[in-house]
This record gives C-alpha cells, sequence and structure tokens, in this order.
C-alpha cells in the first residue's frame, strides 16, 4: 500500500515536470506546442552529450535547459509568430518542427538508443519498503520546479507582465507591456522546461530519437484538464498519474496507458473550463 | 481529376532513381529490410553480412555462372513500407528470391504480394512462430527453441519455482511470453504474474511494484527491442530488483552498451561472437576485412540472414535453375555450415538449431554458459510436412 | 417547411455550373481511370491503386479541416476501422459474397458509431476547437492499444495477413479504388459547392454566430464527422481487401497526421487539392523513399512547415495559378445573379397571453464575483425596451443568459413562455430570440446573399447538393438591405462592405430568423447619425408595425430617449430601475450612476 502512495507520487511528479513547460507555452500564448515531445527528446540527447564529455550527469539538466531556452527564442521567431492569429496552424506547424527535429537528431546520433549516465543509482529505504533513490529525487524537484515558477509568475517584472498576458492580452498591450517580448521569453522558457525535464527522466528511459513522443499526448491533456495555473497543474497530475497507477495496478498497465487520455477527455466534456476554473 | 501529372512525375523519379537496368546473367536477391523505423537500428548489420555473402559467392564464381545482384528496399520497419518495398521487388525489379529479417508486421504484410508474385522468401529474423506460407522458409528461432534454455536453467541453478513474465504488447513479446507459461507450467513451475506494457510505452513503474510485490524467485521478460527493452532494464535495476533476469529480446551489442545495468542478465541465442568454430573465425575476420571501422558488430539477426543467401545458393545448384517452385522444392534438402554450424531447414520450413546460454558480464561480454545442440523448432506448419 | 422552395426546374446558375463541372472533371477522370491499366506496369498500378485509398480518405481530412475547420488527427482510425472489419470477418467469420458485402456494412456502421460517439465528446455547443482536435488525437491511440491488446483475434502489432479475399486482377482493383476515389470526390464536390457546403465554411469562420443564427452546429459537425467517417471506413475496406493486409498503423496517430501533411501541401479547402496531392506524395514516396528513409521524412517535414508558415492555401493551388495565368481569371462561382423576394413575415406575436421574454432570479457568477445578482425583468410584444448602465454593469452579460441557455449560474428564463433550460443557441433560437452582436465580424469569405441564406437556413433548410438562387425574407429585412444598399451588393464578400454595411446585414440576418425578441447590443456603434436615425426607425417600426419585442443595449442615451418606450437600468450586476423614458431620466439615481458617484443599490 505504501508502495503504491509511492509509485503515485512520484510518477505524478514526473508528469508535473514534463507538462509543466507546455503549460507556460499554452497560459501565456495560447497555443499548443506540438514540438514539445521534440523538446523532450533534445534535452535527452543535451544529457547524453553532457556525460559524453565527462561532465557531471547532475548537470544535464541545466545545460539541457539552456539550449532549450535558447532553441526556444529562435523557433518561437522563425516559426511560432506568424502564426499567433492562426492558433490551429501553429499546432500543426510546430507538429512538422516536431519531425524536422526528430529526423535530424536521426541524421546525427542514428536511431540506436544512447545512454545517459545517472547521477544516482540504487534505492532508498523508507521505513521497510526499497524505493527507488531517482524516482524519490524526482518529486524532490517537481516542488522545486512548482516553487521557482510560482516565485517567477509572482516576484518578477516577467512575471507580472507574463500573468497580465494570461489574462488579458489586449489590455495587457494598452498597458505598455511588449506582449511579443513575453511571448518570446516565454516560448523559451517552455521550450528550456521541456528540454530540462527530457534531460531529468533520461536516467530512467533511454535516449532515443521517438523518446519524447508517448510524453506528448499525456501532457496536453494534463495541461487541458488543468487549465493555466500551477496548483491546479499539480492537482491534475497528481490526479490523472493516480489513476494511471491504480489502473495499471489493479486493472491492466495496457489500459493503464489509456488512462489518461480517456479520463481527461470525459473530464473535459463534464468541466469544459477545466478542473481550474470551473465550477 | 487527372492522374497524369503524378504520374509522369512519378516516371520521372523512377528513370532517375533506378540503377541501370541489370544485365540478364545475374541473379537478383530482394532485401527488402527496415533501414528506417523501428528495425534501423539492426537493419545495417543485416545489410553488411549480405554485401559479404554476394561478394563471397560473386569472387568464388556466383550461382551456376551467374553472378549475384543485391537490391535492397527500406521497409520502414512496418506493413505500409513493406507493401511498397515487396511491390517493388516483386513486380518492378522482378528479383528471384526474397531473403530479409524483418519485423512480423513487415512480414505479414509482404506475404501476400509474395503469394500473388509467386516469388521464394527465406525469412531470417527469429518471430513469435507459425507463420507459414508454400513460398516460404525461415532458418532463426522461435520460441519453442529458446526458451527452454533459461526456464530450465533457472529451475537448476537457482531452484526457481515461481516466475513472473513482462513483455511489450505486441506480438512477438505476447508469443514468447505465451509460450513461455506454458512452458514453465509443463515443467512444474508457476507463473506469479503475465503483464505487459504498450509498446511505445516507457514507465514500468506499476509492474515493477506488482512483481517485487509477487515474491517470484525469477523474472523472464519480452519487450520490443531497444528503447523499451533498456527503459524496463534501467527502472528494474533503480527498484533495486536483483532476481535471476532473462531477458529474450536482449542481443549481444545492446547488453553492451547497456553498461551496468545489464549484467547478470541471461539470454539464449542461435548466435554469440564467441561460438568457437573455423566457420565463425573466417567469418568474423572477413567481415572486418571487408568493412574495417565501419563493421556493425555480427548478431544474431545477421548472421542467419548471411546462411540464408549461401541456402538460397545450395537450393538453386541443387535444383539447376532459380525456377521458384524448383528451388523451394529444395530448400529443405540443403544444408549451409556456417558460423551458427550445420543447419538444414525441415519440411516445416523452419531449422532445428543450436542453441547457446549466455549471462552478460560486468564488461558488457556475453559468457556463454551452455550450448544445446539441435533444438528442434517443434510443430511449426504442418501443413507442409506430410 | 419550404425546404426545396425554388422550383424544380429551377436549378440555379451555380449549380449548373458546378454540375457541368463535376460531368466533365468525372468523365475525364473516368477515362483515365478506364484506361491508365493497360498503359502502366504492374508496379505503378498497385502503387496506385493504394494511393487512391488514401487519397479518397484525404478528401475526407479536407471537408472536415480545409472546409469546416475541425483540425482532425483521427480520420485515420475510421480507415483502420474499415480495414480490420474486412479482415476480422474474413478471417473469423466467413467468406463469400455474402459475408463480404456484410463486412462493408459492419465496416461502415461501426465507423459511424464511433464517429458518432467522437463527436458527442468533442463538438457539444462552446466546446473549444483545440479540445475537438485532442480528441481525435486520441481516438487512433486508442485505435492501435485496442487492436495491440486483441491478441490472436485482431493479430496484434503483426496484424492479420493472407486472410481470405477476392484476388481479382490489379485492373479490376485499379477500377474499384479510382471508381470509389471519383464517387467520393464527386460527392464532397457536390457538397462543398452547394448551400450546406456554404453553412461549413459559416460554421468555420465564426461558429458561435452561426449558433445564433438557429443553426444546429453540433449536430452538423457530428453528421458531416459520421460521413467522413462512413467515407474513409469504405476507403479502408477497400484498401485491405486489395492488399489482403491489415496492421495497427493503418488506424495510427501517424497516418493521421501524414493525412494533414498531404492536405495541407495539396491545399486545404480546394478538395482536388488534397486528392492530387496524396497521391502524388504517395508515388513519390514509393519511389523515392526506399533509397532516401530519413531524408525523405526531413523534406517532407520541412515542406510542410513552410507550407503552414508561408503559404497556407498549399502548393496544388499555386502550380494551378501558374498554369491558368495566360488565360483570363475565372469568376467566382457564388457571384452570380442571386434574386431577392420578400414576403410579408406570419402573423406579429405581439397579442400572444405570456410575455415574449420573461426573467427570474437570473444569475451569473464566475467563481464569487456576481456579475448578474437576481435580475427579473419582462418585456412586452410591440416594445421597445433599452438596458442601460455603466461600463461592466451586466449588460452584455444579460444578453448572453437570455440567448444561451449554458450561460447562467442560477434563475429561470422565459421565451414566449417556454423555459430555456440549459438549451444550446439555436435552441433558444429556434423558441424566438434573434440576437445580433456588438462586434461586426461577419463571415468575412461569404457574400451578402450567403449570409442571409445562412440566417434562413433554419427556417428553409439548405440543399445538400445544390445552390439555391433566390433568397426569401421577410418584409423588414429586405427594407434594411435596401435602406443601406445591399440588395444591389448581394455577390459582394462581407469583408469589403462598409462599417455601416455591415451593421445593416448584421440587422438583416437576424431578422430573416423572424424572431418575435429582438437582442440588439449597441447598433449603432460607429454609426454616422444618418445611418442612426435610419436604424432607429426601422427598430421603432419593427415595434410598432410587426409587433416585435425588441431588447436594447446603448451607451448613446440620446438615441435610447428617442426610441425607447421603457428603460431598465442595470448597475453592478443588479436591477437599479424600471420605469419609462421620462421617469429614468428624470432619476438623480441613474444621473448619480453615470457620473460616477458610489451608489448603494436598493436592496
Amino acid at each position: 500500500m505504501a508502495n503504491l502512495a509511492l509509485d503515485m507520487i512520484t510518477t505524478s511528479a514526473i508528469l508535473f515536470i514534463v507538462a509543466s513547460g507546455l503549460m507556460i507555452i499554452l497560459g501565456v500564448m495560447k497555443l499548443i506546442n506540438f514540438a514539445h515531445g521534440a523538446f523532450l527528446t533534445v534535452g535527452g540527447y543535451a544529457a547524453y552529450l553532457t556525460t559524453e564529455v565527462g561532465l557531471s550527469p547532475w548537470l544535464a539538466p541545466l545545460l539541457a535547459a539552456a539550449a532549450g531556452f535558447v532553441a526556444g527564442i529562435v523557433v518561437e521567431r522563425v516559426i511560432v509568430r506568424p502564426l499567433y492569429d492562426r492558433p490551429l496552424d501553429a499546432i500543426l506547424a510546430t507538429w512538422g518542427l516536431g519531425i524536422i527535429i526528430g529526423q535530424l537528431i536521426t541524421l546525427g546520433f542514428g536511431r540506436e538508443v544512447q545512454f545517459a549516465a545517472s547521477p544516482m543509482t540504487g534505492t532508498l529505504a523508507l521505513g521497510d519498503i526499497e524505493y527507488s533513490a531517482y524516482r524519490l529525487a524526482l518529486t524532490a524537484v517537481a516542488l522545486a520546479i512548482g516553487a521557482a515558477l510560482t516565485a517567477l509568475l509572482y516576484l518578477t517584472r516577467f512575471g507580472l507582465n507574463a500573468r497580465a498576458v494570461i489574462m488579458n492580452e489586449t489590455l495587457a498591450r494598452g498597458l505598455g507591456i511588449d506582449s511579443a517580448r513575453v511571448r518570446s521569453l516565454t516560448f523559451g522558457l517552455g521550450a528550456g522546461l521541456a528540454c530540462g525535464a527530457g534531460a531529468l527522466i533520461t536516467p530512467l528511459l533511454s535516449v532515443d530519437p521517438n523518446m519524447g513522443l508517448p510524453w506528448l499526448v499525456n501532457s496536453f491533456m494534463l495541461v487541458l484538464v488543468s487549465g493555466v495555473s500551477i496548483p491546479s497543474l499539480a492537482i491534475a497530475s497528481l490526479i490523472l498519474g493516480s489513476a494511471q497507477v491504480a489502473v495499471s495496478t489493479y486493472v491492466s498497465p495496457i489500459i493503464g496507458g489509456l488512462t489518461i487520455v480517456v479520463l481527461a477527455a470525459v473530464l473535459l466534456r463534464l468541466f469544459p473550463k477545466g478542473l481550474g476554473r470551473g465550477t | 481529376m487527372t492522374t497524369l501529372r503524378p504520374l509522369s512525375i512519378a516516371a520521372l523519379v523512377a528513370a532517375l532513381s533506378v540503377a541501370p537496368a541489370a544485365a540478364q546473367d545475374t541473379i537478383k536477391i530482394g532485401i527488402p529490410v527496415g533501414l528506417s523505423g523501428a528495425n534501423s537500428v539492426v537493419a545495417p548489420s543485416v545489410v553488411q553480412s549480405s554485401e559479404y555473402a554476394a561478394k563471397e559467392i560473386n569472387e568464388a564464381g556466383g550461382i551456376l555462372g551467374k553472378q549475384i545482384e543485391l537490391v535492397v528496399a527500406d521497409d520502414n520497419s512496418g506493413a505500409q513500407g513493406a507493401q511498397r518495398a515487396f511491390e517493388s521487388l516483386v513486380y518492378e525489379e522482378k528479383v528471384d528470391v526474397l531473403i530479409s529479417m524483418e519485423t512480423s508486421a513487415a512480414r505479414n504484410a509482404g506475404l501476400p504480394i509474395v503469394n500473388r508474385g509467386q516469388t521464394p522468401y527465406i525469412y531470417t529474423s527469429f518471430y513469435e512462430g507459425r507463420s507459414c506460407s508454400p513460398w516460404m522458409y525461415i532458418n532463426a528461432w522461435v520460441p519453442e527453441q529458446q526458451v527452454a534454455p533459461i526456464v530450465d536453467h533457472f529451475m537448476k541453478e537457482y531452484t526457481a519455482k515461481t516466475f513472473f513474465l513482462i513483455g511489450s504488447d505486441y506480438a512477438f513479446g505476447r508469443g514468447m511470453l505465451e509460450f513461455t507459461r506454458s512452458y514453465v507450467e509443463g515443467q512444474g513451475g508457476e507463473v506469479m504474474g503475465e503483464e505487459y506494457l504498450p509498446m511505445d510505452g516507457s514507465d514500468w513503474t506499476a509492474i515493477i511494484s506488482q512483481l517485487k510485490a509477487s515474491g517470484a524467485d525469477a523474472l523472464i521478460t519480452s519487450t520490443a527491442g531497444g528503447a523499451p527493452n533498456v527503459t524496463l532494464t534501467k527502472q528494474l535495476r533503480a527498484a533495486g530488483v536483483d532476481m535471476p533476469y532473462g531477458n529474450l529480446a536482449v542481443d549481444e551489442g545492446t547488453a553492451k552498451s547497456m553498461g551496468g545495468d545489464a549484467t547478470g542478465i541471461y539470454i539464449a541465442a542461435s548466435y554469440v561472437t564467441g561460438i568457437e568454430s573455423a566457420e565463425n573465425k573466417a567469418f568474423l575476420e572477413g567481415m572486418a576485412a571487408m568493412f574495417g571501422d565501419d563493421l556493425i558488430t555480427p548478431n544474431d539477426l545477421s548472421v542467419p540472414q548471411y546462411e540464408a543467401i549461401y541456402a538460397y545458393k545450395a537450393a538453386v545448384e541443387m535444383a539447376g535453375s532459380t525456377e521458384p517452385q524448383a528451388v523451394i522444392d529444395v530448400l529443405d534438402e540443403v544444408s549451409v555450415t556456417g558460423p551458427r554450424g550445420t543447419i538444414t531447414m525441415n519440411a516445416q520450413r523452419h531449422a532445428p538449431l543450436t542453441m547457446y546460454l549466455g549471462q552478460v558480464q560486468a564488461d558488457g561480454t556475453v559468457n556463454v554458459i551452455q550450448s544445446f545442440e539441435n533444438v528442434d523448432p517443434g510443430e511449426q506448419c504442418p501443413q507442409f510436412s506430410n | 417547411m419550404a425546404r426545396d422552395g425554388a422550383a424544380p426546374a429551377g436549378l440555379s446558375a451555380v449549380t449548373r455550373r458546378v454540375r457541368r463541372t463535376v460531368l466533365i472533371g468525372a468523365a475525364v477522370a473516368g477515362i483515365v481511370i478506364a484506361t491508365a491499366p493497360f498503359q502502366l506496369d504492374i508496379y505503378t498500378k498497385n502503387v496506385l491503386i493504394r494511393a487512391f485509398f488514401l487519397a479518397a480518405l484525404a478528401m475526407t481530412v479536407d471537408v472536415l479541416w480545409g472546409y469546416t475547420g475541425i483540425l482532425t488527427f483521427g480520420q485515420s482510425a475510421f480507415f483502420g476501422i474499415g480495414a480490420y472489419a474486412c479482415a476480422l470477418v474474413a478471417m473469423h467469420y466467413g467468406f463469400g459474397p455474402f459475408w463480404f458485402a456484410g463486412a462493408f456494412v459492419v465496416a461502415i456502421l461501426a465507423a459511424v458509431a464511433v464517429a458518432w460517439l467522437i463527436g458527442w465528446l468533442a463538438f457539444y455547443h462552446g466546446a473549444s476547437p483545440l479540445y475537438g482536435s485532442i480528441v481525435t488525437l486520441a481516438l487512433p491511440i486508442v485505435f492501435v492499444q485496442l487492436i495491440f491488446a486483441g491478441g490472436r483475434f485482431t493479430g496484434s502489432s503483426s496484424g492479420i495477413s493472407s486472410f481470405p479475399t477476392y484476388y481479382w486482377s490489379f485492373e479490376t482493383w485499379f477500377w474499384i479504388a479510382g471508381g470509389y476515389l471519383i464517387a467520393v470526390t464527386v460527392l464532397g464536390y457536390l457538397l462543398v459547392k452547394s448551400d450546406f457546403g456554404r453553412l461549413l465554411v459559416a460554421i468555420r469562420e465564426n461558429e458561435e454566430r452561426c449558433a445564433y443564427l438557429g443553426l444546429p452546429v453540433s449536430r452538423i459537425k457530428i453528421l458531416l464527422m459520421m460521413a467522413a467517417g462512413a467515407i474513409g471506413a469504405g476507403a479502408g475496406f477497400g484498401y485491405a481487401a486489395f492488399t489482403n493486409v491489415v496492421a495497427p498503423e493503418l488506424g495510427g496517430f501517424l497516418l493521421g497526421t501524414e493525412l494533414l501533411i498531404f492536405t495541407a501541401l495539396g491545399g486545404r479547402g480546394t478538395l482536388i487539392g488534397p486528392v492530387l496531392g496524396t497521391i502524388g506524395i504517395d508515388v513519390t514516396a514509393s519511389y523515392l523513399s526506399g533509397s532516401l528513409p530519413f531524408l525523405w521524412k526531413l523534406i517532407t517535414g520541412v515542406a510542410f512547415v513552410v507550407v503552414i508558415v508561408l503559404l497556407p492555401q498549399g502548393l496544388i493551388p499555386i502550380i494551378g495559378q501558374g498554369l491558368r495565368r495566360p488565360w483570363p481569371v475565372r469568376r467566382r462561382e457564388s457571384v452570380d445573379e442571386v434574386t431577392l423576394r420578400s414576403f410579408e413575415p406570419t402573423t406579429p406575436h405581439g397579442e400572444t397571453p405570456s410575455a415574449p421574454l420573461r426573467t427570474e432570479g437570473l444569475q451569473r457568477h464566475y467563481g464569487s464575483l456576481k456579475v448578474l445578482d437576481g435580475i427579473a425583468i419582462e418585456s412586452r410584444g410591440s416594445e421597445l425596451l433599452s438596458i442601460v448602465g455603466p461600463n461592466g454593469a451586466g449588460k452584455t452579460t444579460l444578453m448572453r443568459c437570455v440567448s444561451d441557455g449554458g450561460e447562467r449560474s442560477g434563475g429561470q428564463v422565459f421565451v414566449n413562455g417556454t423555459e430555456i433550460g440549459r438549451g444550446a443557441p439555436q435552441s433558444v433560437v429556434a423558441l424566438g430570440i434573434g440576437r445580433s452582436f456588438q462586434n461586426t465580424n461577419l463571415f468575412e469569405t461569404l457574400t451578402v446573399a450567403e449570409c442571409l441564406m445562412l440566417a434562413r437556413w433554419r427556417i428553409d433548410g439548405a440543399s445538400l447538393f445544390s445552390r439555391r438562387s433566390e433568397i426569401a425574407l421577410p418584409r423588414p429585412a429586405v427594407g434594411i438591405l435596401e435602406a443601406t444598399g445591399l440588395d444591389k451588393a448581394l455577390t459582394t464578400e462581407t469583408r469589403n462592405l462598409s462599417h455601416g454595411q455591415k451593421r445593416g446585414l448584421e440587422l438583416a440576418m437576424v431578422l430573416a430568423t423572424e424572431p418575435s425578441v429582438l437582442l440588439l447590443d449597441e447598433p449603432t456603434a460607429g454609426l454616422t447619425k444618418a445611418e442612426r436615425t435610419a436604424i432607429g426607425d426601422v427598430l421603432t417600426a419593427l415595434a410598432r408595425g410587426h409587433g416585435l419585442s425588441i431588447l436594447l443595449i446603448e451607451h448613446d442615451l440620446d438615441f435610447v430617449r428617442d426610441i425607447s418606450d421603457r428603460i431598465v437600468v442595470l448597475h453592478q450586476g443588479a436591477l437599479l430601475m424600471e420605469g419609462t423614458v421620462d421617469e429614468v431620466i428624470a432619476s438623480e439615481l441613474v444621473k448619480a450612476v453615470y457620473s460616477g458617484q458610489s451608489v448603494e443599490t436598493a436592496s
């Protein structure tokens, strides 16, 4: 039972880490970044390169996030900016971008699985159960990311501007906020978070050109269900992540894999505004 | 709506991309293989061993005096790509034979085209078994041959009574584990759990927790190659699982690149590079000489491909022509002695094989613990046995 | 009703021309398909047969996405359903003409049922287009997992091959596939060029506005999805029967996105573009991808992004324009003579026993913020009731709450005596509400005549496969068209109208729905003095002469004073006062509100 609870909490934490970058972009820019999966993959390869050149695996997420931030700024300028008034086309363009990134990685690294060194291995004893140390560490990281994002949004100038754009873009622009700059930084931030997340999950996964794809759809679902707020994303991750673990454990892991998609579609039908804003 | 424009483009493209028409006196061998998609990691090694076989045969005078010409086509490791590849090889290139290592989906997609086109086909990948066509032979292992060595070893050496089975949810994964279950139960053991994750799934958390809770003595896994295999192994190790662990889907190369996480895993295969025979030594040296630094380590998928080309050579020479039916009629009579030993495919279109049980060492090499001579594939295609 | 009001002989010129085009196009395509197998080698024939089935599927994607604006990732799932119905029935149940036909019926029925479920999930009123897309994205993912989980029955990841099927000659299959493609493309072409097709474009451009014209948008989208699903399943069935192979990827997410790429590159919203694009890309891929597997995908990825960002109309239309340049540009089909006919509206609703519009305890909350709090108003027939109040008083929210059952948080709304319940706007419109909007973003690419037909859809219906050439409108609507000169500009696209004309069209469209209660949100905003007077005259005439009950939101108090019978003042979500024009004008309370003083509303 305690083990099940730990599975639920750590799975939710991983989902939160993976989905946070997508949520930031959706919130400020009102668009779904379909290249999110590709950014996760880029993060995985950044982690691989980091350990390949002999740097500490602990540095991998930070370097990946920095690389993602720069890439995000460029992508926003070239592909996303022309499509602000065509949100559905932006989905398609970012999906196309995902294909391009995937193929470039394949051409550069080949399709085979790469291995990045893990920052920590083994288990921790919690009472009478042994539990994966790295999964527990990820839970702490998730809390840290949540706190850092909250601080960023509520304690900084950028956060104030971003929140203004989230609430009412026209008004924000009227108040003299440079919304183009906010959008650009936001996309960079979202891409950086995605790449950092890719590096963070790498020790549990393999690095290959498609590693981000399975996370893509679940992340969308989480973000759509949660709406744009950090606490509600945490709650949505906890609900859907726990549901996935519970179904995987008691029914079947295959149905468990579909839990988030199906449950989210139904939840959204019942609470169209998402958990964060409904009721 | 006119179809003229795309057609003319297609014709132009075809004219540009297809090599000059081959001379009449070659034997064309079609090799549909997954250069892209799931099999793309292993496909280059299959192409290399094919090229090596062709070079050897051509330098020795070819088959019935004709040179071999290889035609490689990408099947994208899936059904749609395989249809394109097989149609192109059968109808456009008009190859004499198809010899290929492919996914089961690609093989199944190709079979109707093979049947309609009446082209001999040698399938060279291990698979879940019981795929039958009058035009197809298979020279790689099936579950009946691979599972027993591992299970027997666990029962004897570790006195394992209870097993836990984990796989990817696809035909090979399920086929292997279903057979494993029946074999374990037939030997008086008990299966504590049999769990699957979708092929692209990467979160094994719930399954690993169930495994730990089950108290099983040993673990046997059969995932899709590549990523699922790696993620499962990593997460097992992270969760502190250290029971006897047999992996039905890992090959030497992957095990080596996994580093410490793979240490101690048991594998069973019909080919490992460490086989001590003159044929294997010559094969490895010849491959190294031909490809140098570009050599991809030969493996349990590329070696059967090499041997299958020799099996076709032997069959054509015995039949005296490349006439498809004549070749098919004698393919179960010819023997080939290659890196894996002497192999003869049987009337049920499959091959008794010598299987090797190995364990991955800390340095990534595979230590052969035991070999099992001529393990029979069992009843695979009884309709052809008469 | 007057569903086919036009005389049978009176096919419009547009319809006649569309049909001529279709006839010629289909004949040419038919000849090409009939003769091509004799000139093509067997490999090209194979490639084309498969491409034809995929093209039929891409055509449905274009109708859904290009025309109607439903971005769907899930059409592949219907293809997969059709394919698996063919394989599973032949493999496990039986084979023969009867079984084969039965399997086809099963394929279509299964696809239609799934499409209905998807539509029900994705297209409820107020659903965001993004949510709809995500549901269609989930569909192929779920489909593939179910196939995997089906074990031996479905063949899991290996799929099923060599099930019994008809090994007809390649020529026969070529004709079947080509014939199917021609048939469904003709069907699709007639549909998108019909009145109904214009309706789909209107839904793409402004779905909410359509709902407020009484169009059952959700039902239309669901029906369209079902039709597209059936056509896709038919194509998948043929594909499986010909290739004798089914595999999970036929219903997978990747094929779903490839279809979008085909459609985008071919030119969305052109129907023929995606069909030709699919055939062209698929055939090229058959020759190229074998030798350049990774590069090929990279090239299509780059082309896709470039097209989406820079050339949203796709490549084929550009090639087409390039070829057509030497000839004069053809006129748009819709630029055609449309005649306007007016009729007297049926009896005014003035003397019905119940009030045209009545609210009781109407509330609207956003979290703890009360935007409307316990509003009770009642309108009368033949009356012009103005609703005034400072910004943020809740005026527009009130309009929304009485015209969309899903909006209010509490209370009741009665339209002509019937409680609106939780009905979507179209059902409220059916009760007699007509609502016009503050902003004038009409349907940009539709002509004036098409907008008016749209407004008449609820009453006159729309023909599925033809275009009408006559619009019958109630006299007041015609009056407005004449007053703003729109009767002479019926074939102008609305984006080219002046602001005043857009306002006029907006009002005419609402009147064309023959409402008994008219809700107008700032109908005079941005108009000249003369236009304002004209609108005022029309409104008073509507109320007095035609017995309409008109509710009006206005900021221009002079205008309100001139035309209103009665005034309701809202302040901070509550009813501040209600009375005749003179009473309200004289009220100190109202003066205080408008001068910005903080006012305690009467309890």
